[in-house]
């Protein structure tokens, strides 16, 4: 993986981001109603790649295991909003704790709490975690994926177990979504160039020397494994409140890869490649999605066989891996086209 | 026409070149040693020889075959056998099986019996530890072992790198005393020396690098006048 | 109890294997092969789909179905990632095993293949009035004969020798002549018998074959190579044996808990880590270099 060399401010980074952020949501947004969900998943993805580039993209080490605070987030905000009576009286709930049931708040309070609860799990987890090297690491994450959809998937009285959580309320302006995005991004690129940020990226490039300029590996891998724990719980609750609903199985593989892909297709070592990544792998999944069904794309149908788009996909991720490391981006945030002085 | 021909050869690493025009020849039965300052990219050189790194320009020719690009363990095969630096013996399996991978590098399978046999007269006291682990044996004794190893191909070729490191100067007179065994047997070698003063003499030409490119080329008859002029680059005592 | 004694023996032989399987492809590549899961799986499809042969043609063909796919992934998809950096490496094998998950799911569908294999492997006897499933029994036997048969490789062969020395220093191995594809090529295609060996026990007490038949014990190895330490074959199949045990303790100790023993057995694992990040047979320091 490339390196990203940021090391200051610069305004024109987060130009790119913020503004293909904007235009396409305002284009998407108003196109079909299919399409307007289809950008607000993306926008919930696209927080969760996110969160997986401030941890992933700046430590080198690999986490499998984010999918875990996504679902944490997702459940948070998930049981926090939905209507009390559903919790009392859903068959899928029948074995929920009585405390759990009057707990009730607004979906914004549900976020603020999906995030928290995801950061501090995710410290916790990082206490020990982030002692290992990098490859046990990247196993022990795994390990923290299915400690917690073994957990989630089982137990039938922190929630509705294998089985969806219903009416969870809705966002349905995708603009609010937006807006947490467009600050997601302003916060994620001011700790990229902090002293925490950049620490973290020497250990990526020379662990052996970084000790010896004053870095504790173990400290810096915590703080933006922390960070990025919380982003991706605040995804979660994101995405609960898109779905309508909270179930184990949408936090589990499937999703680890697709927003591994997002993250890898575009690029790891930068918030442009998320957002590049983000939007190759949901228009690509998009246009497959219709050539799966025989839907006409631009007025032309090419009919794919069913099941064939979810290889096409993974085929896509890895024939990248082979081709090109660090992405379509190669490890470069977004910058202004120079002008040659004339 | 000279066994090995190094010509032009520039490498390094990714974008660093390390060195950038080395040539010399070697004879058979003859020896060149190397010498320089810290880091100039001597172990790179032999490493670029040998196939373990790439070199990004040049050729190196071994009895007139063009082997630059090919891989290490097909350079092996062809007669060409680096002991590199630090010896690199596998401490954890024992004396016999350290022998046993030389034989992998053998071109000539049906001649491992005799090879063996000729490798405990050169080397004695590796019979004697034959089945003891590698990683317990003395510094010295892994230099043989190391030595051993490269030889057990019966390469026309050797290349060694720094095999006075860590060495008791006892020790180190009795590895230099194996190495001119082994240049009288016809083998061509190549030494890379950090200490100048214990090749210039030994070796029949010592090239001197600096700055990627050789710097001068020294012969024993011109090595003891020119022995102030090292000191000086080198520093007293190194 | 005796019953839960050879379970947790078998099923720890039958982690070792799998572990085995991943340990011998990292020792010479330091890759951690994900899709190792989906050579146990393409195993197991291929030992249901061919259960009508004689039982040693289904093996023979599974064998060569196996070791042919594991030398393919390395043919095709691992050689071009040779030299780069390890978390590209892990998770280009997280992509590759997702790539043949899928693949598994377009070509058998996602309702799961099943036939009866091996029927005379099924049922108990009675020893001492203690009743003994036959699978158990035989899942030992076959692990410890194949444990020793991949010792016997390991320990007294040039090819064993060499994947010793590669799994040490690669490097100088090729120094002294060691053909890095073929080892490499023998690593994968090794793996792949130990795959198959894995699907035959796992197939005979449970038939159903789906894509992510292979998924879990993967997992569960990995984890096994990790705690048993990551630099030796030895410690991989340690590891892998542990694992077993443990979880086949918990699944027995933790009564109607049970669903949770994937949970406590990763906390156990964390734990251990704790203690000794370089796996149960490192000298408690040493950090693998990655």
């Amino acid at each position: 993986m490339k390196h990203g060399g940021l090391t200051k401010f610069s305004l024109q980074n987060l130009l790119g981001p913020i503004a293909v952020l904007i235009i396409m949501t305002f284009f998407l947004n108003r196109a079909s109603t299919s399409l307007q969900l289809m950008t607000q998943f993306a926008i919930c993805s696209f927080m969760m790649v996110l969160a997986l580039q401030v941890f992933v993209g700046n430590s080198g080490v690999l986490s499998f295991g984010h999918g875990s605070f996504a679902l944490l987030g997702s459940y948070v905000s998930g049981m926090l909003t939905a209507p009390t009576n559903i919790k009392s009286h859903a068959l899928a709930l029948n074995q929920l704790w009585h405390f759990l049931i009057p707990l009730k708040t607004n979906i914004y309070v549900g976020l603020v709490i999906s995030a928290l609860v995801s950061g501090v799990i995710a410290a916790l987890t990082g206490l020990l975690l982030m002692r290992l090297n990098g490859l046990a690491a990247g196993i022990a994450t795994f390990a923290l994926l299915g400690v917690t959809y073994n957990i989630f998937f089982n137990n039938k009285q922190l929630g509705p177990g294998s089985q969806a959580l219903p009416a969870v309320p809705t966002i349905t302006n995708t603009y609010i979504l937006l807006v947490l995005a467009l600050a997601a991004i302003v916060i994620v690129y001011l700790f990229n160039i902090s002293r925490s940020g950049r620490s973290l990226r020497a250990t990526r490039e020379d662990p052996m020397a970084a000790p010896a300029l004053g870095i504790s590996i173990f400290k810096v891998r915590l703080i933006a494994f922390t960070f990025s724990g919380l982003l991706a719980g605040l995804a979660g609750g994101m995405y609960v409140h898109v779905a309508g609903t909270f179930q184990v199985q949408d936090y589990y593989l499937e999703f680890t890869f697709m927003t591994l892909s997002m993250l890898i297709v575009g690029g790891s070592a930068s918030i442009w490649g998320a957002v590049v990544g983000t939007i190759l792998i949901t228009g690509v999944g998009q246009i497959l999605l219709m050539m799966e069904q025989h839907l006409p794309i631009f007025g032309v149908t090419i009919g794919i066989p069913l099941g064939s788009r979810a290889v096409i996909i993974a085929i896509t991720f890895v024939a990248m891996l082979l081709w090109r490391s660090s992405g379509v981006t190669n490890g470069r945030e977004f910058s202004l086209p120079r002008f040659k002085r004339s | 026409m000279a066994l090995l021909e190094v010509s032009n050869l520039a490498a390094g690493y990714g974008k660093v070149e390390v060195i950038t025009d080395i040539s010399f020849s070697v004879e058979p039965g003859k020896s060149v040693g190397i010498v320089g300052p810290n880091g100039v990219g001597k172990s790179t050189l032999l490493q670029a020889i040998a196939g373990g790194v790439s070199a990004s320009a040049g050729s190196v020719r071994l009895a007139g075959l063009d082997i630059l690009g090919k891989k290490p363990e097909d350079i092996v095969r062809l007669g060409l056998s680096l002991v590199p630096e630090g010896r690199q013996i596998f401490s954890g399996l024992s004396v016999k099986e350290n022998l046993a991978l030389g034989l992998t590098g053998r071109k000539d399978k049906k001649g491992a019996g005799a090879a063996i046999e000729k490798m405990r007269e050169l080397f004695p006291v590796l019979s004697t530890h034959e089945n003891h682990q590698a990683g317990m044996l003395s510094g010295g004794q892994q230099q043989q072992l190391a030595i051993a190893r490269a030889l057990i191909s019966e390469p026309k070729v050797l290349l060694l790198d720094e095999p006075s490191l860590g060495l008791a100067p006892t020790v180190i007179d009795d590895v230099f005393g194996l190495l001119r065994q082994i240049i009288d047997m016809g083998t061509a070698v190549v030494i890379v020396e950090q200490r100048a003063n214990l090749i210039t003499t030994f070796a029949d030409e010592t090239i001197v690098v600096r700055d990627g490119h050789i710097q001068s080329r020294l012969t024993p008859a011109n090595a003891a006048n020119a022995d102030s002029l090292e000191r000086s680059y080198f520093g007293a005592g190194e | 109890m005796v019953q839960s004694i050879l379970d947790a023996i078998s099923l720890g032989g039958l982690y070792a294997l799998a572990a085995l399987g991943l340990g011998l492809v990292f020792g010479v590549m330091r890759l951690v092969n994900f899709a190792h899961g989906e050579l146990i799986t393409i195993a197991a499809y291929t030992l249901v789909l061919t259960a009508q042969l004689p039982l040693i043609l289904s093996i023979v063909l599974t064998l060569l179905v196996t070791s042919a796919i594991a030398f393919m992934m390395e043919l095709a998809i691992y050689r071009r990632l040779r030299g780069v950096n390890p978390a590209i490496m892990l998770i280009a094998s997280f992509g590759l095993s997702t790539v043949l998950q899928r693949v598994y799911e377009f070509i058998f569908g996602a309702l799961p293949k099943s036939a009866v294999v091996a029927p005379f492997l099924r049922g108990a006897f009675t020893v001492g009035g203690v009743s003994i499933t036959i699978s158990s029994v035989i899942t030992v036997i076959l692990a410890i004969a194949i444990l020793l048969g991949m010792g016997f490789l390991v320990e007294r062969t040039s090819l064993g020798l060499q994947l010793r020395a590669a799994a040490a220093d690669f490097k100088t191995a090729r120094l002294l002549g060691v053909r890095s594809n073929r080892l490499i090529g023998a690593a994968f295609v090794l793996s792949g018998v130990l795959a198959t060996c894995v699907a035959f026990i796992l197939v005979v007490q449970n038939p159903q074959v789906n894509p992510y038949y292979g998924l879990n014990i993967t997992i569960l190895a990995l984890v096994g190579i990790v705690i048993g330490g990551i630099s030796s074959l030895r410690g991989a199949a340690l590891g892998g044996f542990i694992v077993g045990v443990i979880l086949s303790a918990l699944n027995t100790l933790l009564g109607n808990g049970r669903v949770y023993a994937y949970s406590w057995l990763f906390l156990l694992v964390l734990i251990i880590l704790l203690v000794r990040p370089g796996g149960l047979l490192s000298k408690g320091t040493e950090l693998e270099r990655v």
